[in-house]
């Protein structure tokens, strides 16, 4: 079993603490319960007419040292223990983080950033509380309870009173256990039913001019007002048993203490025990009621933690199915052709084929461009390039070397990538643009910037190449994001360069300058272009047509365009402008 | 927990760039006065019920004072006077449950009432607002007002006021039951209590100071890790996993140092107010052990005073505790009322009013518009515009004028406008479009087109000259007609969640569902409707993921034959499409753009070939008019447009 693994690394290295701190712990209940037996001792001395001035004194400054004591020690054991639950977090985290860079593009294909995030928040947290405040707790509570009956005993008080006294509130624990679940879902439909009214929220503000257009104000508020009466409903559910239960702990406490009097006044009473035993006993179960009701806590949240240890010992005993193998060497691309045989590949094995016997040569320098419609094939292509997927072994070769030989970073640091999304990190311009190598020099920076036609636009923010973007920084149109991505990619300068439709949302004026830059800059290294539109590669020495991963058609631009074919069809909807409805595909 | 990942994602959307704007401080309770005057009596059967539970609650450590000074150690040893005290005890417990219950119960359905009454105005509130209000207000802050602020002030209800009601009075309860038993000691004690509440605000404000470090550290870390989870492929892809986690481990570690420091604080904190509570303690024991050693004090007061001591410290906790949600429901308050006081800027003219509120009775049943008489006398009181070219301007004397009948005549009458005075986005644009016309507009960014549109929707209102729809200022129309009689379709179509029918008919379950498919037939968006696995039941999530944008597009168009407005402006859908996608939609467009005025915002020329009419905008003019072929010939900028378009630019 990998089950609890991060823990027992965990554990192995920090039980000195844990034992300390269960010491300290110990030791502070120990003097605590001195507490109620000096008062106790303080009422048969006041009984028994031997107090005087002096004793007042004694007595009064060791209920203080008592205290005092108490207090420090658990001070101590809880801040020790407190430290290492963060520091557990900090490893913890540290090391999904890690195992997070490791992983390809099918673990996230299957887990959604929502999904891993929780991972990396909720199910670290909640274990950390077990192992953190739990502990605290928990080791609180248990030395109490034994020192503060080992102290009654010694006193003297009458084993039958004890049991009699503290019986109820032994229910505290078991009612915790069965509220305390019920508690905490209810209280989840209210975050859930809150998210869904920000939502509503969101999204109206977001569609306001639609909702405007529509004159559908008052069926959208209606929307809304659902969701808020669901807020109040929750709620009021929520408070209808927090509230019981927040008023019955208490409730059993003085149920305790009842008790206690009825049956220790009549012993009292009856001369069996001292008043002064009495007054202890009372304040013995006073002192029993809080802890109890943590053990309860404790026990809700450890079922909750052991349920997220299990998901991230599972998650970190993943591997990532990309794998340099051993004997992986590195290959200088520069000069390198790229050579891809009868290729097909299929995400899942029991999946449609997504590239169908691919054949291909691209000889260095040269540029490839790929057309095709949605879902054509050409992304997946570009991934197994990257080898972000694996392809079958033997398809594809970088000179004579099998693409799953290449190490790592000799493939991806000679390839230049430039996505169609153009996602940008939340941080400054500079640093997205150099994301390759983070020190690259400003002139470089700005040449790259320049190259994809994104220059004058960066020079007019307000800190130029400084200015942070996303999150809480500024926000680039499409357009312009799409230009700084290929900054990015340009900047690499490297042997080879992939283009994933990375000009889709420049405006046609801009495109052909880009384009025309690409052809300048990429001249003598080996360029693969991606597109939807035809303008975009119709320069390329070489085009493919790819349809439902097939290859269809294969020459230059204007070979194509003699061909009847897919090719044609584009160039007429795309160039030309069509008639509405005659024009076929 | 779930709560960081919450204040991490309010975090994202409170748009810190804005200058946080300092409202004058509202006390929360002067503006919630009017609301929880609304719940008088409820407020006082919360008192009440608070009152009853506390003196419950209080009046069992002096019972058991009783038991022990005139029972036990009085030596009477009244076995049945025990029992009796017993059974008191019992009741007095019994009825501090009930009653805790009871006003806890209580003062939630108060304070919810309130707090979703509030959620429904300021959501009604700010769906009032005109377009500009949106272009000021980014849609992350009001997102904060409608729900962290109003949380905060949920929160005042649920903790601020129950605490203030049960830590309040049970404070004010323990005093006077003190200074009952014994007024000396009693105010030996309140020497502590300023001494305790300096020390206790002190803290929390030092508190608040490190756990807003921790949650900032915090925030910064998620978003980096959530933005590196969704650009993973290119961290690998640029081989950058080495930095990024250089990068993400600075951030794990400093927000592991503001937590140890959080933790400091609070242990020292706890741990100093249980001295404090300690030192309390042997002081009682020294003071009270003299004065019940002088006879002067009974020992049962004795040990009273010191239950209530220890019970003290409790709510005097709790209340320092409210001081920092009292101060986040301040700002909550303050910033909502603010909310509360802008007006929107576009309004229906008062003498309109009238008919559009009878309209709006019947707005929500109708599909289509709600036979709505402009209130052309009063329109044509109205003085006139400042220019009225060829007296085509003058207003119709159209009596019974329906939206319905709306023949779709646009004329923009010498009109100016800009968004900030001084630059104008719009100059003298004189402009008039003959029912059914299709007319596109092409030109750079910028140039104006768009707002062209926005003057015509009335999402603002023009400078210079008028606007009119079949000879009627817009102005006169009530916006929720002139709302219905102009469709848009927006750039990128804009999807609800909920199922693909009530998208299409925008919740308004009036229309109906045959209705709707009969629409999505006619755009040509059935049969990609139906292939989807539940149809028209189809659930879409928000932003309409699970469609491709030409689907959610062809969605955007059957809306538009749903709710037939006489005219339709199309911002035109730009790059993102594939060809094949591309020719559904213009298909869709055709069709939908019969029987209609139809604006078109082309970015693509091809879109706008056989358009009746093409308008070239530069600089807020129109600078070119024709046919297609007509600006050829010109070989203005229209041809220099097409020419780039066809890849072989004039240099």
């Amino acid at each position: 079993m990998t089950s609890a693994r991060i823990l027992l690394d965990f554990f192995r290295k920090t039980w000195l603490v844990y034992l300390l701190s269960l010491l300290l712990h110990l030791v502070s209940n120990l003097i605590n319960v001195y507490f109620p037996k000096v008062l106790g001792e303080f009422t048969d001395k006041l009984h028994v007419g031997e107090l005087t001035r002096s004793l007042i004194v004694d007595y009064s400054l060791l209920l203080l040292a008592i205290g005092v004591g108490h207090v420090l020690f658990n001070g101590v054991a809880m801040y020790l223990i407190m430290h290492i639950g963060r520091r557990f977090e900090f490893l913890v985290r540290g090391r999904l983080f890690r195992h997070f860079t490791e992983m390809s593009e099918r673990f996230y294909s299957r887990n959604g950033v929502g999904k891993l995030l929780s991972y990396f928040m909720n199910d670290v947290t909640a274990v950390r509380e077990s192992i953190s405040m739990g502990f605290n707790q928990s080791a609180n509570a248990a030395m109490l309870l034994i020192a503060a009956m080992s102290m009654m005993f010694i006193s003297g008080i009458p084993v039958y009173l004890i049991a009699a006294s503290v019986l109820p509130l032994l229910l505290i624990p078991f009612i915790v256990v069965y509220l305390g679940p019920v508690i905490r879902k209810r209280s989840l439909e209210v975050q859930e039913a809150l998210g869904r009214m920000t939502d509503t929220a969101e999204e109206q503000f977001g569609g306001i001019r639609v909702t405007k257009k529509f004159a559908v104000e008052d069926i959208m508020q209606q929307r809304f007002d659902q969701t808020v009466e669901r807020i109040r409903r929750n709620q009021l559910r929520l408070v209808r048993v927090s509230s019981f239960f927040q008023a019955l702990i208490p409730f059993l406490g003085t149920i305790a203490l009842i008790t206690a009097l009825a049956f220790g006044g009549y012993l009292t009473i009856m001369g069996r025990i001292t008043l002064g035993n009495f007054v202890a006993l009372t304040l013995y179960v006073r002192m029993l009621m809080t802890p109890l009701q943590q053990i309860g806590n404790v026990i809700n949240s450890i079922q909750r933690s052991r349920a997220s240890l299990e998901r991230l010992n599972d998650l970190l005993s993943q591997k990532s199915d990309i794998v340099e193998s051993d004997h992986a060497k590195a290959v200088d691309l520069g000069k390198a052709e790229i050579r891809i045989d009868n290729l097909s590949f299929a995400y899942e094995d029991t999946s449609h084929q997504v590239l169908k016997q691919i054949d291909l040569n691209v000889k260095p320098g040269q540029t490839l461009g790929i057309i095709g419609r949605t879902g054509s094939g050409k992304t997946t292509l570009m991934k197994l390039l990257l080898r972000t997927y694996d392809p079958p072994p033997g398809t594809i070769h970088y000179d004579e070397t099998d693409v799953r030989a290449l190490t790592l970073e000799s493939l991806r640091s000679q390839i230049a990538y430039v996505p169609q999304d153009g996602f940008l990190f939340s941080t400054t311009i500079r640093e997205n643009i150099a994301f390759y190598k983070r020190d690259a020099d400003l002139d470089r920076v700005e040449s790259a910037a320049r190259q994809a036609q994104i220059y004058d636009n960066i020079v007019e923010l307000p800190s130029r190449f400084e200015t942070r973007l996303g999150e809480r920084g500024l926000t680039l149109s499409g357009g312009q994001r799409q230009r700084t991505s290929l900054a990015r990619g340009l900047i690499k300068n490297a042997p080879i360069m992939i283009l994933d439709d990375s000009v889709s949302a420049v405006d046609a004026v801009t495109e052909k300058e880009i384009i025309d830059s690409i052809q300048k800059e990429r001249q003598g290294k080996t360029t693969i272009i991606i597109a939807h539109r035809i303008s975009a590669i119709k320069h390329a020495d070489h085009i493919l047509v790819l349809d439902d991963g097939v290859i269809i058609q294969r020459g230059t631009h204007e070979e194509l365009l003699r061909q009847d074919g897919l090719y044609a069809d584009l160039h007429a909807i795309q160039e030309e402008g069509s008639q509405h409805g005659t024009s076929h595909s | 927990m779930a709560q960081a990942i919450h204040n991490w994602k309010a975090d994202q959307k409170a748009d810190l760039n804005q200058p946080e704007q300092k409202p004058h401080y509202i006390s929360a309770f002067k503006a919630l006065s009017g609301y929880i005057k609304l719940h008088r009596l409820g407020f006082i059967g919360v008192f009440l019920c608070s009152l009853i539970a506390i003196m419950s609650e209080l009046l069992q450590p002096f019972l058991m004072k009783i038991a022990i000074d005139d029972n036990l150690l009085a030596g009477v040893n009244d076995y049945r006077g025990l029992l009796i005290i017993c059974a008191i005890y019992l009741g007095l417990s019994v009825s501090s449950f009930a009653f805790t219950y009871l006003q806890n119960n209580l003062l939630q359905h108060i304070g919810q009432s309130i707090v979703a009454r509030i959620r429904k105005q300021l959501f009604g509130h700010i769906m009032k607002q005109s377009m500009k209000y949106f272009d000021r207000m980014s849609s992350g802050s009001l997102i904060t007002h409608v729900s962290s602020d109003t949380e905060a002030l949920n929160q005042f209800f649920n903790q601020v006021l129950l605490s203030l009601f049960r830590d309040g009075l049970t404070l004010v309860f323990i005093i006077v039951m003190m200074f009952q038993l014994d007024g000396q000691l009693a105010l030996y004690c309140m020497i502590l209590l300023p001494i305790i509440f300096v020390i206790a605000i002190a803290f929390r404000s030092f508190m608040r100071t490190t756990y807003q470090l921790a949650r900032t550290r915090l925030s910064r870390m998620v978003a980096f890790v959530a933005e590196n989870l969704s650009g993973m492929n290119l961290v690998q892809v640029f081989h950058q996993q080495k930095e990024q986690e250089k990068q993400f481990n600075e951030r794990n570690s400093s927000y592991f140092k503001a937590n140890l420091r959080e933790i400091r604080t609070n242990v020292l904190f706890g741990r100093t107010f249980d001295i404090l509570s300690n030192l309390s303690i042997a002081l009682v024991v020294w003071v009270g052990g003299n004065a019940v050693l002088d006879q002067s004090l009974a020992f049962g007061v004795l040990y009273a005073f010191i239950t209530y001591i220890r019970q003290f410290f409790q709510p005097i906790n709790t209340i320092t505790q409210q001081w920092n949600t009292l101060q986040s429901a301040t700002v909550a308050v303050s910033r909502i009322w603010a909310v509360f006081e802008s007006k929107p800027e576009i309004v229906d003219r008062t003498d309109v009013v009238s008919a559009d509120a009878a309209a709006s009775s019947s707005a929500s049943s109708a599909s289509s518009a709600q036979p709505t008489k402009f209130d052309v006398d009063r329109a044509a009181a109205r003085k006139g515009g400042p220019a009225e070219p060829e007296g085509r301007h003058s207003v119709k004397s159209a009596q019974g004028f329906l939206p319905e009948q709306v023949r779709g005549r646009i004329d923009f009458h010498e009109v100016s406008f800009a968004y900030e005075e001084g630059t104008p986005i719009i100059r003298q644009v004189d402009l008039h479009i003959r029912p059914g016309e299709l007319i596109g507009v092409v030109g750079t960014t910028g140039a104006g087109k768009s707002s062209l549109i926005s003057l015509l929707c009335r999402f603002y209102d023009v400078q210079e000259g008028s606007i009119c729809i079949d000879g009627v200022d817009v102005r006169d129309i009530p916006q929720r007609s002139l709302h219905r009689i102009v469709g848009l379709v927006q750039q990128e179509p804009y999807l609800y969640s909920g199922s693909i029918i009530d998208n299409i008919r925008m919740f308004d379950e009036s229309i109906s569902r045959e209705e709707v498919i009969s629409a999505c037939e006619f755009v040509g968006a059935d049969h990609i409707i139906r292939k989807l696995a539940k149809g028209y039941d189809t659930m879409l999530s928000e932003r309409g993921s699970g469609l491709s944008a030409g689907e959610r597009q062809m969605i955007s168009f059957a809306r538009i034959i749903v709710f037939k407005p006489k005219i339709l402006i199309l911002d035109e859908a730009s790059a993102n499409l594939d060809s094949y996608t591309e020719q559904l939609i213009q298909n869709a467009l055709y069709v939908v753009s019969q029987n209609r005025t139809t604006i078109v915002i082309a970015h693509r020329l091809s879109t706008i070939m056989q358009a009746d009419r093409i308008l070239v905008m530069s600089k807020g003019e129109i600078i070119e008019q024709g046919t297609h072929e007509q600006l050829l010939e010109r070989g203005g900028q229209y041809r220099e447009l097409y020419e780039h378009s066809q890849g072989h630019v004039a240099v």
